[in-house]
């Protein structure tokens, strides 16, 4: 099934051009398992705990709702969502 | 340093004067303002802390409403580099406090509106009296740590906080009701790392800084609702819009047992 991720702010930073991400993941997967894809994928480039760890402010996203109101990081994916990875700013 | 207007004084608090009401015409025209809206506005109080980007749209807008007094703090000189988003300010200013600078530029704007002009930089040991005798705050700073000191400051006092904050193409912006919504501490639990020079496209501020000076109108006519559990979260990139749903965490150091 298809994902859109979508990133933002500090994150775009990492991810270059638009932010936007296009994976490919196994029916039936979950928010972890997309973490794990992006960890093989961009690894090298972000710390994914950065997204989800302890001291995350990251607002994760499945189709606008945050996921701690769904299954946290249990919440399963559908062919077509969009998930969103929305980190705090600062400027003014 | 504090520029007062003489005229403001000599206006009476409940009535509006005839240059008044043309001035304000238009929205006293629009639907659920009305004479009685631009009178409560008269009367109200709002603290801008920052006038930076954000800062500026925010007292222009608010100044040009017609909003009572507003109290601006910050304790910076203009920049060069401030001048692609600072609309307050222009060449002629570099080197100057802004904050006598933007005084100086809302009163001209509006000479019936009081200004006071604070020169300093907001901490835990000012906040309560920068927050006194106004009805609400308006973040318009630049960092986490200071955002912090006001929200907490406006959660002890019961003052409304409009939060907003930018980076590159995007913005952010939520309205804090305590004790009717989550504050900054339940939309942000952690302290984050500073973020240094943050990179930015002028007109988000502008965006921003706007929507902050519409929802402190809102607040104090009563009008609509307030982006209260409600992260506003601007994208210019594809220019979208989401409204992403934030609670009050009940464990929060801040609000929680309030």
């Amino acid at each position: 099934m298809k994902i859109t991720v979508k990133t933002f702010a500090t994150l775009r930073e990492i991810f270059g051009g638009t932010g936007m991400l296009y994976l490919e993941l196994p029916e039936g997967s979950t928010i972890e398992d997309l973490l794990k894809k992006l960890e093989e994928q961009y690894g090298s480039r972000l710390d994914i705990s950065r997204l989800v760890g302890e001291n995350s402010n990251v607002k994760v996203l499945v189709n606008g709702r945050e996921i701690t109101y769904l299954d946290g990081l249990r919440t399963k994916l559908r062919d077509g969502d969009s998930v969103a990875f929305i980190p705090p700013v600062a400027g003014g | 340093m504090e520029t007062r207007s003489p005229s403001y004084h000599q206006s009476q608090a409940d009535k509006l004067s005839p240059r008044e009401l043309e001035r304000y015409d238009r929205q006293i025209r629009f639907l659920g303002l009305g004479v009685e809206g631009q009178l409560k506005l008269k009367k109200a109080k709002v603290l801008v802390v920052g006038v930076g980007g954000l800062g500026s749209a925010a007292t222009l807008y608010l100044a040009s409403a017609g909003v009572g007094l507003l109290r601006i703090v910050d304790d910076g000189d203009v920049e060069l580099s401030n001048l692609n988003r600072q609309i307050l300010y222009g060449t002629s200013d570099l080197g100057k406090p802004k904050v006598e600078v933007a005084a100086r530029r809302l009163k001209e704007l509006n000479p019936e509106v009081e200004i006071e002009a604070i020169r300093e930089r907001l901490m835990e040991g000012n906040s309560g009296d920068l927050l006194s005798g106004v009805d609400l705050a308006i973040d318009c700073l630049d960092n986490f740590r200071a955002r912090f000191i006001l929200n907490d400051a406006c959660v002890e006092r019961g003052k409304p906080l409009i939060h907003g904050a930018i980076y590159g193409i995007e913005g952010r912006l939520m309205t804090i009701i305590p004790g009717k919504g989550p504050c900054l501490r339940c939309l942000i639990p952690r302290e984050p790392a500073e973020q240094g020079r943050i990179p930015v496209l002028g007109p988000l501020p502008g965006v921003v800084g706007s929507l902050e000076a519409l929802e402190a109108i809102k607040i104090i006519t009563g009008l609509g609702e307030p982006a209260i559990g409600k992260l506003i979260v601007i994208d210019g990139m594809d220019l979208s819009f989401h409204a992403v749903e934030v609670r009050r965490n009940p464990g929060c150091p801040v609000c929680g047992g309030k």
